[in-house]
């Protein structure tokens, strides 16, 4: 019962805009590495329909993994449209909910504030379950998310949007696969299908070791559009540092 | 009735979990022991590994796609498997030269 309402009240407090996945957006994954620290350079870059200037993202972030269960990660994020500026600080949090393995699916949940250097924007709250499976050598992600802005200037409205991520584990160092990022409008009312944004594409992945707890990793992708309202094309890739 | 549906859901799971099979695995000196561990193929296992060394060690695998950090004098549970028969390396990154191992499925 307690959890119902606990639930409920979420469901009350996430419920207000289409938000849009950022150049520089990320499949998050739902595993925590204890203890581990990272430092994360994100870039991405948005070319739109014929005629529109070309936008870009980039963040730097500084992750710990403080319990087995539970990740923390500041973000700094930038944005280049005509000229470069600061565009918000985000606070990421990554739950794992399940041991790797243990049931049918891994199941971690993602918890994110962002508060945008626009104060008009107010503060942007994202949260929603992480998925995993794999088969074989084959490891499969999917994330819903709902995303929904607080105390901003335009009414709020709760929107859906959702990642995936397929990859082969080749080599430890290059792996392929594919990625997608779409989001759908309203949680509760979609957007017509041609409103809705749809992207995805090839991808490569990989970890370099360099002894100890030290390793970088890196994946990158190349976004198609899918739906008319999504950018023609999308370059994001992401670099980190563990430590 | 339905406290007897919940109380089967229950046996049921509980039957599942224990029909897992455990493995142990200890590190010592910064070696896994054994080295090599035998489990059967096309089953899911518990492996529990033993960290008896002072220092955390983490446990790495691509191979299982498992990274797990385990603190020192702790013990740890990783799910491997179902595994088609072959070796599975591990490594402890922490410690690489000398935390090496394999998992055979057989």
């Amino acid at each position: 019962m307690r959890a119902r309402r606990a639930f409920a009240a979420l469901a009350a407090v996430v419920s207000s805009t289409l938000a849009h996945a950022g150049p520089d957006d990320y499949v998050v994954m739902p595993t925590v590495e204890y203890g581990e620290r990272e430092i994360e350079l994100r870039i991405g870059a948005v070319s739109a329909d014929d005629g529109e200037p070309r936008a870009s993202a980039a963040s730097i972030a500084f992750g710990y993994g403080v319990t087995p269960w539970w990740a923390t990660e500041i973000y700094g994020k930038w944005h280049r449209d005509g000229s470069t500026s600061f565009d918000a600080i985000e606070w990421e949090n990554r739950f794992q909910l399940t041991e790797p393995g243990q049931y049918f699916v891994d199941v971690g949940f993602l918890v994110e504030i962002e508060r945008p250097r626009d104060r008009a924007e107010g503060y942007e709250l994202r949260i929603g379950p992480l998925l995993q499976k794999d088969v074989g050598p084959v490891q499969t992600n999917f994330n819903v998310l709902l995303e929904r802005h607080y105390r901003s200037s335009e009414p709020a409205v709760t929107e859906l949007g959702y990642q995936w991520q397929v990859k082969y584990r080749w080599r430890e160092a290059f792996e392929l696969g594919a990625q997608g990022f779409g989001e759908v409008g309203k949680w509760n009312d979609w957007a017509s299908a041609s409103a809705q944004e749809h992207i995805a594409g090839p991808a490569i992945f990989g970890k370099l070791k360099l002894g100890g707890r030290h390793a970088i990793k890196y994946d990158a992708a190349v976004l198609f559009k899918l739906s008319d309202a999504a950018p023609r094309q999308t370059w994001r890739a992401q670099i980190e540092y563990e430590f | 009735m339905p406290r007897f549906v919940w109380l089967c859901l229950l046996a049921a799971a509980a039957t599942a979990f224990a029909a897992e099979p455990e493995f142990t695995l200890a590190i010592r000196d910064h070696r896994f022991a054994p080295a090599e561990i035998r489990i059967p193929a096309n089953q899911k296992v518990r492996l529990v590994v033993d960290n008896q060394d002072a220092t955390p060690e983490e446990f790495d695998s691509h191979a299982l796609n498992r990274e797990k950090v385990i603190p020192g004098r702790t013990k740890a549970v990783i799910f491997v498997g179902p595994l088609a028969p072959g070796r599975y390396p591990f490594m402890g990154e922490f410690n690489a030269a000398s935390a090496q191992g394999a998992v055979i499925a057989q």
